[in-house]
């Protein structure tokens, strides 16, 4: 049984601002629940009110706003994995998504709720990181927009505040001919380590690319120092880089011991898969954009 | 009415109004109460069966609008308006669903529990892919948990419903 709670029913966002407002600390934003409800369940969060944003139309929909893709906060994963759209234009996370915990789970929760929860995890935090992701938030004094690497601020940590509503991400597709490669371990239902890598090859050589390493550590985090080096190397060159950057992974990620590994693990793990996804960008056997 | 739903004290009712197995039903709910408890404890229906509580073992598993979904973890003023479907909707009167025969030909249990997840989960796989492949089943059902270790059975089973609907088309 759950704690009661009243349930809030705003179909606007400045109306659901003005709910968070009205209720305070005592206010949760209720999205999809898939994991709400078992935080509740286990008495992790305490919440008297809910505020149901999935009444507000706008955050159901997935549209393009000019050259880039908007997704509203309460997209379930299944349609991020299912979409067209976003498997035409955002391939590498459409393939994401579709390995988010289970199918029902992918049809209850959301992107939305899955950035704000922020559990490092995850597997959306990490795939929007390779790309130019802007997250959109509303709040009394109107919007506000943070990168995506700006929001995620650590384990179980945002850079919403309480009275605010993350309303939804827009997103860049990759350049043209660039390709993509995801990879990812995953024991028990959550990834122990994944790993984003999209990147442009000419002649062999690795002519500029953008990699991020999830689940490591507390949060997504992209490795924008190994990127510079990477660039104009070959794809062996570049593997060997990543081994002898062990160290510099480790300050970068700085990985935890947990249920799905123990931090020297996780880290290995990350090397291994670094490697391989360098060398699906390589050879053309992960996706490519055009 | 189980002595469970009575001990907090809710703060907010909603009436709602839904299909369940294809019969009308309408009522006030809390909006606290899970579709699971709101299954067996309000309608009777106690075939959804409650295990993990945190939507990795499926035994709880049932349609809404054809979707799967934990009903541990879903609260049921949310499915207002829809169609549920449990593991009671399957058999067409005395006569079994194609994957419930499947089940039992291929001995696809032993203990059982977690069987109605198990049947709803795959009829919801066979709603949007008529034809699955072996691959494509271990994939949509791996957030089914079966600790008797029945997996080969119950993908055999869903292969063999899978043509049995089929061929009815």
């Amino acid at each position: 049984m759950l704690k009661p709670f009243r349930m809030m029913n705003p179909t606007t966002v400045s109306e659901a601002v003005k709910e968070l407002e009205r209720e305070g600390a005592a206010a949760k934003i209720y999205a999809g629940g898939a994991e709400l409800v078992l935080l509740l369940r286990h008495g992790l969060v305490q919440a008297s009110a809910l505020v149901n944003i999935k009444r507000i139309q706008d955050l159901g929909r997935i549209s393009r706003e000019g050259k880039n893709v908007r997704i509203g906060a309460t997209v379930t994963h299944r349609q991020l994995e299912t979409d067209p759209l976003i498997r035409a234009e955002l391939p590498l996370l459409a393939y994401a998504e579709s390995h988010v915990g289970n199918i029902r789970v992918r049809g209850q929760g959301t992107l939305g709720g899955n950035l704000c929860f922020a559990d490092p995890h995850a597997d959306p935090g990490t795939a929007l990181s390779v790309y130019e992701t802007t997250v959109k938030i509303a709040g009394k004094n109107g919007e506000r927009e943070l990168p995506v690497h700006e929001f995620l601020l650590g384990m179980y940590e945002t850079a919403l505040r309480p009275e605010e509503v993350l309303t939804g991400v827009e997103v860049a597709p990759l350049p043209d001919g660039w390709r993509w490669s995801y990879q990812r371990v995953e024991r028990f239902y959550r990834p122990t380590v994944n790993v984003a890598a999209v990147g442009q090859v000419r002649q062999g050589k690795f002519e500029e690319v953008r990699l991020a390493v999830g689940c490591g550590g507390p949060k997504a985090e992209r490795l924008w120092e190994l990127e510079k080096k990477v660039a104009g190397l070959a794809v062996e060159e570049a593997r060997r880089l990543v081994v002898d950057s062990k160290r510099y992974l480790v300050d970068q990620l700085d990985p935890v011991d947990d249920l799905l590994g123990s931090a020297d693990y996780k880290s290995y793990i990350t090397g291994v898969l670094l490697g391989r996804a360098l060398e699906q960008l390589a050879d053309g056997r992960g996706g490519s954009n055009g | 009415m189980a002595e469970e739903l009575e001990e907090l004290k809710t703060l907010q009712t909603t009436k709602i109004a839904l299909r369940i197995n294809d019969k009308p039903w309408s009522g006030e709910v809390p909006v606290e109460e899970v579709l699971l408890d709101f299954l067996r404890y309000r309608v009777g229906l106690t075939g959804t069966k409650r295990s993990c509580e945190s939507e990795v073992c499926g035994a709880c598993t049932v349609l809404v609008d054809g979707k799967p979904t934990s009903s541990c973890s879903y609260l049921a003023f949310e499915a207002a308006g829809k169609s549920v479907t449990t593991v009671e909707g399957l058999a067409q009167g005395e006569a079994l669903d194609p994957l419930q025969e499947a089940f039992i030909r291929n001995v696809g249990a032993q203990c059982g529990y977690c069987t109605p997840g198990q049947l709803m989960t795959a009829r919801a796989l066979l709603l949007v892919n008529p034809s699955p492949t072996y691959e494509e089943i271990q994939d949509w059902m791996k957030g089914n948990i079966c600790r008797c270790g029945c997996y080969p059975a119950i993908a055999t089973s869903i292969l063999e419903a899978a043509k049995i609907y089929r061929e009815r088309k």
